[in-house]
C-alpha cells in the first residue's frame, strides 16, 4: 500500500515537472540562439569555442538587413494600429450588443484564426492577383498590411472580449445618473477600465506583426520583410551572422512585453482600488 | 453581465461592426470565393484563361501522387494533436491547480516565446537538432549513446517543430476550461466518497471537454498548414500538403490548381471542425440529460 501523502507528491512532482520541461522547450531554440551569437568560429557547432562580439561587429559592418527592418516597422506599426481599433469595437459588440445576424458576424471575425497562416496568405494573394490584373496593381508593402490586419485582428479580438467580459456596467450607470453624455461616459469609464485590454492586444499584434513569417511571404511580392530576409538567408546556408541578428531582435521584444505587462498590471491594481 | 439588445438603425453598433464587417468581407470572404472560382479555371502558356471547365480538379483526384502527400499532412497532423494534448494538459492542470502564485509570470514566459519571429526560431532548432548541435552534445555528456543522433531533415525534426509552434494554443484553451471548473464540484466528489483519481475522472476531464477539444481541433487545422517545418527541418524529404501548393504557384505557375489543393485543405480542415463541434454537443445533450 503507497502511503496517500507519497502518492499526492508525485503527481505534484509530475505535474509542475511538466510545466517546467514545457518552458525549457519553448526557450531552448531561443537560448540557442543566443549563446551562438557570440561565436568567434564561422561554423556554428556547439559547444561553441570562444567568446567575441564579431558576429555583432558583422552586422553593423554589412547592415544590408536594415531595408528589411524599415519594412517590417511600417507594417507592424500600421497593422497593429487598425487591429487594435477594430479588434476592440469588435469585441465590445461580440460581447455586450445582441442583436441581428450577430453569429455572423462572430463567424466572420473569427474564422482567420481557425485557417493556417500559409492558406491564409495564399486566398489572399490570389485574390489581389486577380484583383490587380484588372486594376493594374502588384503585391507589396500594402497588401502586406492587408494580410497583416485580417490574420491579427481575431487575436486582438480575443483579448479585449476578455477584458470586456469582466466588465462591470453599473460604473457606466453611475456617470450617466450623475449627467455624464455618452462621450464623456466613453472617455471617463469605459476606456480607462478597457485600456489594460486594449494595451495587450496591441502589444500582441505589434509582435504578431513583426515576426510574421507566412502571410508577408505570400503578399510581399518584391517586398521584404525581417522574416522574410532571414528565410532566404538560411535557405542558403546558415551564416553565423543570424544568430546575433536574432538576439537583436529578441532584446526589443523581451522589454516591450515585460513592460507592457507591468503597465497592465499597474492599471489593473488601480482599478481595483478605485471601485473597492 | 449585461447586454444591450441593439437594432440596426443604432449607429453606435454600426460603427462597432461595420469596419471589421467590411474588412473581412472584402479580403476574406470574398478571397475565399475567388479561390472556389479559380479552381475551376485552367493556365494556357503560365497564364489564367477563363475556361470553366473541370480540368483541373480531375487533375486533383486522378493522381495518386496528391493523395499520398494530403495523407501524410493528415497523419501528421493527427500526431502534433496527440503530442500537443499530452504535452499541454498536464501543462495546463499544473499551471490552474499547483502554480497559482506564478501564474502570471509563467503565462508572460510563454507568451513571450510564443510571440518571437517563428523563422529565427526555427532557425535555432536547427542548431539544436543538428549533428554537431546542442541536442546530440548534451545526449553525449549525459552519457545516453555515442553515435550522433540525427533528426535534422527527419519527420521526427518537423513534428519536433510543428509541436513546438502550437503546443501553446491546447495549453490555453485547456487552462482556461479548467480555471472556469468550481472547485466546489470536486469537493463535492470527495465528500461523496470518490477518490482523487475518480474525481479527477468524474468531475474535473468532463468539465474540461470543451477546452480540450477546442484546442485539439485547433492544433489539427492549424498543422494543415506547416510549411517552415517540413521545409527547414524536415530538409523537404517528405513534403506535405502546403509544399504541393507552393510549388503549383511558384515552380508549376498553376494558380487554379494551388486554388483547388487549397480548397481541398480547407475542406478537411472544416469537415474536423463540424466533426468535434457535432461530438461535443452530443456529449453535452448526454450530459444534461444525465444531469436530470
Amino acid at each position: 500500500m503507497i502511503p496517500e501523502r507519497l502518492k499526492d507528491r508525485v503527481v505534484d512532482v509530475f505535474l509542475v515537472g511538466t510545466m517546467a520541461l514545457l518552458i525549457l522547450f519553448f526557450y531552448v531554440p531561443i537560448l540557442t540562439l543566443v549563446v551562438f551569437s557570440f561565436t568567434d568560429s564561422r561554423v556554428l557547432t556547439f559547444p561553441i569555442e570562444g567568446f567575441s562580439l564579431e558576429w555583432y561587429g558583422e552586422l553593423f559592418r554589412k547592415p544590408d538587413f536594415l531595408p528589411a527592418v524599415a519594412n517590417s516597422a511600417i507594417v507592424a506599426a500600421v497593422s497593429t494600429v487598425f487591429a487594435t481599433v477594430l479588434g476592440s469595437a469588435g469585441a465590445v459588440a461580440w460581447i455586450r450588443y445582441r442583436f441581428r445576424f450577430q453569429n455572423v458576424f462572430r463567424a466572420v471575425s473569427f474564422l482567420p484564426l481557425l485557417f493556417p497562416q500559409l492558406l491564409l496568405g495564399v486566398v489572399m494573394l490570389l485574390w489581389f492577383s486577380v484583383l490587380g490584373n484588372w486594376l493594374g496593381f502588384s503585391t507589396g508593402l500594402a497588401t502586406v498590411i492587408i494580410g497583416h490586419i485580417v490574420y491579427i485582428t481575431p487575436f486582438a479580438l480575443v483579448i479585449v472580449a476578455v477584458q470586456v467580459y469582466g466588465f462591470d456596467e453599473t460604473l457606466e450607470d453611475a456617470a450617466r445618473d450623475a449627467g455624464a453624455t455618452g462621450w464623456e461616459v466613453f472617455r471617463e469609464i469605459t476606456f480607462p477600465l478597457l485600456w489594460p485590454g486594449i494595451l495587450s492586444a496591441a502589444t500582441f499584434a505589434f509582435l504578431l506583426s513583426w515576426g510574421n513569417f507566412y502571410v508577408s511571404y505570400s503578399l510581399a511580392g518584391t517586398a521584404r520583410t525581417l522574416p522574410i530576409f532571414v528565410y532566404s538567408g538560411i535557405a542558403v546556408g546558415s551564416s553565423p551572422i543570424y544568430p546575433a541578428l536574432a538576439t537583436l531582435n529578441f532584446i526589443p521584444a523581451l522589454i516591450l512585453v515585460f513592460l507592457v505587462d507591468f503597465l497592465r498590471r499597474r492599471a489593473l491594481k488601480r482599478q481595483k482600488l478605485a471601485t473597492a | 453581465m449585461r447586454t444591450d439588445s441593439k437594432r440596426w438603425d443604432d449607429p453606435v453598433l454600426v460603427a462597432a461592426v461595420a469596419p471589421l464587417a467590411i474588412v473581412m468581407l472584402l479580403f476574406f470572404i470574398i478571397p475565399l470565393l475567388m479561390t472556389v472560382v479559380l479552381s475551376f479555371q485552367t493556365t494556357q502558356f503560365y497564364r489564367l484563361s477563363w475556361t470553366w471547365d473541370l480540368k483541373v480538379w480531375t487533375e486533383v483526384f486522378s493522381k495518386p501522387h496528391y493523395w499520398t502527400i494530403m495523407a501524410r499532412t493528415v497523419v501528421m497532423a493527427l500526431v502534433c494533436v496527440v503530442v500537443c494534448v499530452l504535452i499541454a494538459f498536464p501543462a495546463a492542470y499544473a499551471l490552474a491547480t499547483r502554480l497559482r502564485a506564478y501564474n502570471a509570470q509563467i503565462q508572460i514566459l510563454i507568451i513571450f516565446a510564443f510571440l518571437t519571429d517563428a523563422v529565427l526560431k526555427t532557425f535555432g532548432w536547427i542548431l539544436v537538432l543538428d549533428k554537431s548541435g546542442v541536442a546530440n552534445w548534451l545526449l553525449a555528456h549525459l552519457g545516453l549513446g555515442p553515435e550522433a543522433l540525427n533528426l535534422l531533415f527527419t519527420p521526427t525534426g518537423t513534428m519536433i517543430g510543428m509541436v513546438y509552434g502550437l503546443v501553446v494554443y491546447p495549453m490555453f484553451t485547456i487552462y482556461l476550461s479548467l480555471a472556469r471548473i468550481d472547485r466546489d464540484l470536486v469537493l463535492a466528489a470527495y465528500d461523496s466518497g470518490a477518490s482523487r483519481l475518480r474525481a479527477f475522472f468524474e468531475v474535473t476531464l468532463p468539465l474540461a471537454r470543451p477546452g480540450l477539444y477546442c484546442g485539439a481541433v485547433l492544433v489539427f487545422v492549424l498543422s494543415l498548414g506547416a510549411f517552415l517545418e517540413p521545409k527547414v527541418l524536415g530538409g523537404g524529404t517528405a513534403p506535405l500538403a502546403s509544399e504541393l501548393i507552393r510549388q503549383s504557384f511558384e515552380t508549376r505557375v498553376n494558380w487554379p490548381l494551388g486554388a483547388a489543393l487549397t480548397l481541398v485543405l480547407i475542406v478537411i480542415g472544416a469537415l474536423s471542425l463540424s466533426l468535434a463541434a457535432f461530438i461535443l454537443m452530443r456529449g453535452s445533450a448526454n450530459h444534461e440529460r444525465s444531469v436530470r
